[in-house]
């Protein structure tokens, strides 16, 4: 096994290969690469964290985290290779790199890495009083540490053989009155605390599902018995709170095979810190890049990316970054600037040490142009213009032109249809048909988005007219309207909060039930079948269910709402869409940026906790700050977008590029969407699709009924709109699509079509066959046939009729993943 | 000259590392141990999974109570099995010879009356999490992957044949969830009962020929340059040419394209089954497992019966599937197949204890039957007992992840492994249920 010692995959392995020993590098983690004896540099200084310890009472433990600092810049994790030693071991002893206070009195650490050295001053205080056992601060966590409260285990919306916590300690009122009143009783006896149920169960004395948990006489063990020992006291008012937990490090650079300890503090309201390291949660984003375990060790794998590792501790969160670039050496390249865009992704680059691609041909810039911008292929005739235009600056023209085509309001109204759930089947014919009418209408005048969002949330009328209206008949209730408006236009997931203390955020049910309350009194007045009357009856008071408290109306993180004679939902619309509102901006703008290069900066798209950081927070800030300056102009942007030299630049990877799959290192190929699809087999083949009802020549990107039957649409992933994302559309490719395109009778008769493509290019009689297949190829893949591809055609005319090779050749280039993904 | 013709699946088959994706690497190596090196073991068992839509009364069919009042026992009489002890419905007198194959799961509960939330809970083994209501508009299965899903992701690849099909519609709960579309099933849209049955898109189109085929396949793999290393696809373009080489041993095999041609099973076969949805279902999928496909899920509807419950029990929905489902175990049985297939025969939910003022029954979660046939199973055997009016279970309740637990240890997958949905959160692949261990030799 030492073997994989400092060695790192080398490219073209077989895939085979690479699955292989990616597994086996993983089942070794300790004998990798230790990032240390390297000839890129000596280790030129060690920092310990914290600087400075005081354990008091209960807080007898806490974490040192070591960090070395090589010459060339890099920092390394060395907790758990340094040599500890207490100055008077009374006071303070060390056990795996933690400080555990032994009675009161002062210390001195030392902290020794070769020849240098570190000190670290240590106070003891109140070790030997009796401390009063907090129920949240001491006894909830301890629950988190061991594991009994997550959601595998007592923590599940079923409990676990009858006893059940609140997931992650949220609920602390709930947590003790499963300890101390349900069971009769039973779990605890403060005579004899040893034979509480808990205690036998957590130290395994008595039979436990989850084996033994706790150690006899451990500190753990000591709090939970002390706790019961002094009858079991409830949490107490006016004791201190947790006010904030802080991590460290909040950033790193990692190599293959490193591993980094993380060290959480809480802060309380009394000023006090506590090390938590142990009892906080850790979960990590890209488990394939790194992993993490309970006590917050992280551990880097073979595989190069990017990782998020969110610590939660009761109620509080904070996040890690970690870059594991791809190699140890810094190339280097030249990234001649388009705009602004460029200098931020280059920045990026660089960090990860990653070559960028190459800028795409004109043609493929052209048809990624086409496609992103109006779902619509290029016309032969308009490849051949763009080839033959001269003009440097021919792309910057292009994209201004295409951002004017009419197909640009279809497009992004169909996609916008998605994200405001405009789903026939909920809304009937005429209200889907108004709003997404409505859509459409915003778009075609590019109406800053500020502004057409502010109208529909305030949405008041006849749903039969006012297509916005209809909004509040896509989301029927109070709670959902919370959930959809803050995840379609904030980013922010609240669903979790509705139920319970979001685990991996610092929303509470407070926040949720403070958005609810903006649209609690909206009504809905039936005034003839499938029409209503939307308005707002006033500000309400609002209760969360079940416990009957009232919660008052606010915005996230903002002031209480008390104005009675507003609606509400304008007073809700002016936070929302304000210049300084954090998530506004940056979410349309990371939507763009998705739509744009197949990946958003933050991923997924509309989930922009701070847990789940941006891959590339320069760059977001950058956009966000655009949007606002350029007054919501959301084709503004896009022609930003579209002008950088990121945009175009080519799919085809090189050595340092070919694993990134988040710096926008080379364009991300993506398949057309399931209409946008439909609608290029349409115009390759020259022979339109007709829908049931719609007018002849309709096409797909047109079609405000998202329930129109369509086995093609359906198979390519056409959403059902019942969420408020774009997380419904499916381009994940199937069985099923490959035979369809292959073999369904309906693509088929496209392709033989007397009236077609192939039809009309036979009827010209000076055509020949060459001329034939440059036709073909500029409708289908929007270029001219490589050397084997004509080829390939010509073929296919030697070996027969001049029909029926046409077809062929047409077949071959619409089941070409040339033709199916956005290259 | 065409140049020549792929060169097979081996280079452009394997699993790549795009596909691991989902995954974290623990639960890959896990996986690798679970299916480890011990080569073919009797956990090669595949899943004949039969999902009765509407809700199956469990009183007028499995769990009969002749001794309660005629508004509780209803209409059907109980009658002697192949096995002596073992009664059941008079209205099942094929199941009645066969009960020596089978065991009846006389204590299923959930406690959901909901349909929506019974679907999923009993095709995935965990309550979706929305509760309450009935009819609700909610999503179908975007909280758990169904089993057929979790066998695609997780059970051995037999090579060219999809791993999971679905016959002869899509069930709503039935899908993927968070692996991703790639675990779908392979609908066939299709009814094996009609007499121009065929599956949509397997075969090529008329007026191409094999030979044309070829012609155009040949073009297609210079389009797609196929002589340069996969590696060089994107992932997505990756994945599909997974499917393209699937999809097109699917059409040029001719044993996979023949097991979907249930015209080449005799008539006396056929007839055997029953010429009915449900028994062409369960003859297809008997063949579509011999031809190497991990789960088949059929799906059979209308047993909504909440007016003319025995009415519609006795000429309506019980007769194919007395005879379809028997004839399934006699003809796995005498295949020698039985043991390597595991047959569930399963529903959302029982129906009301008291029949109502329509003469039908409503739903009812608390208490109601399954049957779980081969896999390796005992078989013969009743589980569990409910109350004198079949109205809550008195011996072994069985949640749905009970039977989740029981049905993937059956078929060699470990229940307790914890997959990562894509935001994080882990969640136990049979939620925590325990195998019903009664079963297990």
């Amino acid at each position: 096994m030492t073997m994989l010692r400092s060695k790192t995959i080398d490219r073209p392995l077989t895939s085979r290969w690479v699955g292989f020993f990616v597994v086996f590098a993983f089942c070794c983690w300790g004998p990798i690469t230790d990032g240390l004896a390297d000839d890129t540099g000596m280790i030129e200084r060690i920092t310990v964290e914290p600087s400075s310890i005081t354990l008091r009472g209960a807080n007898r433990m806490q974490r040192l985290l070591v960090t070395a600092m090589r010459s060339d810049g890099q920092l390394i994790d060395i907790s758990r290779r340094v040599h500890y030693e207490s100055r008077n071991r009374e006071i303070v002893r060390l056990a795996d790199g933690v400080a555990v206070g032994l009675a009161d009195g002062e210390s001195l650490l030392l902290v020794k890495y070769e020849d240098l050295e570190a000190t670290v001053p240590v106070r003891v205080q109140n070790l030997s009083e009796e401390r009063r056992i907090d129920f949240v601060n001491d006894l909830l966590p301890l629950f988190s540490k061991l594991g009994c409260n997550g959601g595998g285990c007592h923590g599940k919306a079923s409990g676990q053989n009858g006893f059940k916590l609140s997931i992650f300690g949220f609920d602390k009122d709930a947590d003790f009155d499963a300890l101390v009143k349900e069971g009769r009783g039973r779990r605890l006896f403060a005579a004899n605390p040893a034979s509480s149920l808990l205690l036998k169960k957590a130290t395994g004395a008595s039979p436990h599902g989850g084996g033994q948990r706790v150690k006899p006489g451990s500190p753990d063990y000591e709090i939970l018995e002390a706790w019961i020992r002094q009858g079991m006291p409830p949490d107490q008012p006016g004791s201190r709170t947790l006010v904030k937990l802080t991590v460290s490090p909040t950033e790193r650079v990692m190599e293959f095979g490193a591993q980094q300890q993380i060290l959480a503090t809480a802060h309380y309201s009394d000023g006090q810190t506590r090390d938590v390291t142990d009892a906080a949660g850790y979960v990590s984003n890209a488990t394939q890049v790194v992993e993490v375990d309970r006590h917050g060790l992280v551990r880097v794998g073979q595989v190069p990316g990017e990782a998020a590792i969110t610590v939660h501790y009761m109620g509080q969160v904070g996040s890690v970054r970690l870059q594991v670039p791809r190699s140890k050496i810094s190339p280097s390249f030249e990234f001649a600037p388009q705009n602004d865009i460029d200098h931020l992704v280059a920045a990026k680059l660089r960090k990860m040490r990653i070559v960028p691609a190459e800028l795409a041909d004109d043609a493929t810039f052209l048809r990624r142009l086409f496609l992103n911008v109006i779902g619509t292929l290029p016309s032969p005739e308009e490849v051949r213009e763009f080839l033959a235009d001269t003009r440097h600056n021919k792309r910057s023209v292009w994209i201004d032109l295409v951002l004017e085509r009419p197909e640009f309001a279809d497009y992004w109204a169909l996609i916008w249809s998605d994200i405001l759930m405009v789903d026939r089947q909920k809304l009937g014919e005429r209200g889907a048909y108004e709003l997404h009418h409505w859509l459409r209408d915003q778009f075609a005048r590019n109406r800053p988005y500020d502004q057409w969002v502010f109208e529909l949330i305030t949405a008041t009328g006849n749903s039969g007219t006012n297509g916005p209206a209809n909004l509040y008949r896509a989301v029927e209730t109070n709670e959902e309207l919370a959930r959809t408006v803050s995840q379609a236009f904030l980013g922010v997931r609240m669903e979790c909060a509705q139920c319970h203390h979001h685990p991996f955020e610092h929303w509470s049910q407070d926040d949720f039930y403070g958005l609810v309350g903006f649209f609690n009194g909206v009504e809905r007045k039936p005034i003839a079948p499938g029409r209503v009357f939307v308005y707002h009856s006033g500000l309400k008071e609002t209760r969360i269910p079940l416990s009957n408290r009232l919660v008052p109306t606010r915005p996230l993180d903002g002031n209480i709402v008390t104005d009675t004679a507003t609606d509400p939902r304008r007073v809700f619309a002016q936070w929302l869409v304000a210049d300084d509102n954090p998530w506004f901006a940056r979410l349309v703008s990371n939507r763009l940026w998705k739509h744009f290069f197949g990946r958003g900066i933050v991923e997924p798209e509309d989930d922009l906790r701070s847990t789940n950081p941006p891959t590339n927070e320069p760059l977001m800030a950058w956009l966000a700050a655009q949007m606002v300056e350029g007054n919501f102009d959301l084709k503004k942007l896009m022609r930003l977008i579209a002008n950088s030299r990121s945009y175009q630049l080519a799919s085809a990877t090189n050595e340092t590029n070919q694993d990134d799959e988040q710096d926008f290192s080379h364009h991300y190929v993506k398949r057309l969407p399931a209409e946008v699809l439909l609608d290029a087999i349409s115009h390759v083949t020259g022979e339109p699709e007709s829908f049931p009802g719609r007018p002849p020549k309709t096409r797909a990107i047109e079609l405000w009924d998202n329930r129109l039957p369509s086995y093609f649409l359906e198979i390519f992933g056409r959403p059902e709109r019942t969420s408020p994302c774009e997380c419904g559309r499916s381009s994940e490719p199937t069985m099923s699509q490959a035979l369809h395109l292959m073999n369904a009778p309906e693509v088929e008769s496209k392709v033989t079509s007397p009236t077609g493509r192939v039809a009309q290019l036979l009827k010209i009689s000076n055509l020949d066959n060459d001329a034939m297949i440059d036709e073909l190829c500029l409708a289908a893949v929007g270029r001219m046939p490589r050397g084997p591809e004509r080829q390939v055609a010509q073929t296919l005319f030697a070996g027969s009729p001049r029909k029926q090779a046409a077809e062929d050749f047409l077949w071959s280039l619409l089941n070409s993943y040339d033709f199916l993904f956005v290259k | 000259m065409l140049p020549p013709f792929r060169d097979g699946i081996d280079r452009r088959g394997f699993l790549r590392t795009g596909s691991l994706g989902g995954l974290s690497l623990a639960e890959i190596i896990r996986l690798q141990r679970a299916s480890g090196a011990e080569g073919k073991s009797k956990k090669d068992v595949n899943c004949i999974f039969i999902f009765i839509i509407g809700g199956m009364a469990h009183q007028d069919l499995w769990d009969m109570k002749p001794e309660a009042p005629a508004e509780i026992r209803g209409d059907f009489l109980p009658i002697n099995s192949k096995v002596p002890g073992i009664e059941v419905s008079e209205i099942l007198p094929h199941v009645a010879g066969v009960t020596d194959k089978l065991a009846i799961l006389r204590s299923l509960t959930h406690g959901d009356p909901d349909h929506t939330a019974g679907y999923h809970v009993m095709m995935t083994g965990q309550h979706p999490g929305f509760g309450g209501n009935f009819n609700r508009n909610v999503t179908n299965n975007n909280m758990h992957p169904s089993f057929g899903s979790m066998v695609a992701r997780l059970g051995r690849n037999t090579g060219s044949f999809p791993p999971y099909v679905s016959v002869p519609n899509f069930l709503n709960s039935g899908g993927p969830s968070f692996l991703g579309p790639s675990y779908a099933p392979f609908v066939i849209e299709a009814d094996p009962a009609a007499p121009d049955f065929s599956v949509r898109d397997i075969v090529l189109p008329e007026g191409v020929n094999s030979d044309r085929s070829l012609r155009r396949q040949s073009a297609l793999r210079v389009m797609n340059r196929f002589e340069q290393p996969v590696e060089t696809l994107s992932r997505q373009e990756q994945s599909l040419d997974t499917f393209y080489d699937k999809a097109y041993q699917l059409m040029t095999s001719n044993a996979a394209r023949q097991a979907f041609d249930i015209d080449r099973e005799s008539l006396a076969t056929r007839e055997a089954y029953g010429m009915t949805s449900v028994g062409q279902c369960c003859l297809l999928a008997r063949r579509l497992v011999e031809a190497g496909c991990r789960f088949v899920t059929i799906e059979n509807g209308h047993w909504d019966t909440h007016r003319k419950n025995t009415e519609s029990l006795r000429d309506l929905l019980v007769p194919a599937l007395d005879q379809g489902f028997a004839a399934l175990l006699n003809d796995l049985d005498e295949r020698g197949q039985l043991d390597s297939t595991l047959v569930v025969l399963t529903t959302e939910f029982g129906r009301t204890p008291r029949i109502n003022v329509m003469a039908g029954r409503d739903h009812w979660p608390q208490a109601f039957s399954i049957v779980m046939a081969g896999g390796g199973l005992k078989r013969g055997l009743t589980i569990g007992a409910t109350d004198k009016q079949a109205a809550s279970v008195i011996d072994r309740p069985i949640t749905p992840s009970d039977m989740a637990a029981t049905i993937l240890t059956a078929i060699g997958i470990d229940p307790d492994l914890t997959l990562h949905t894509p935001l994080g959160r882990p969640v136990q692949l049979a939620g925590g249920g325990r195998a019903v261990h009664e079963l297990f030799l």
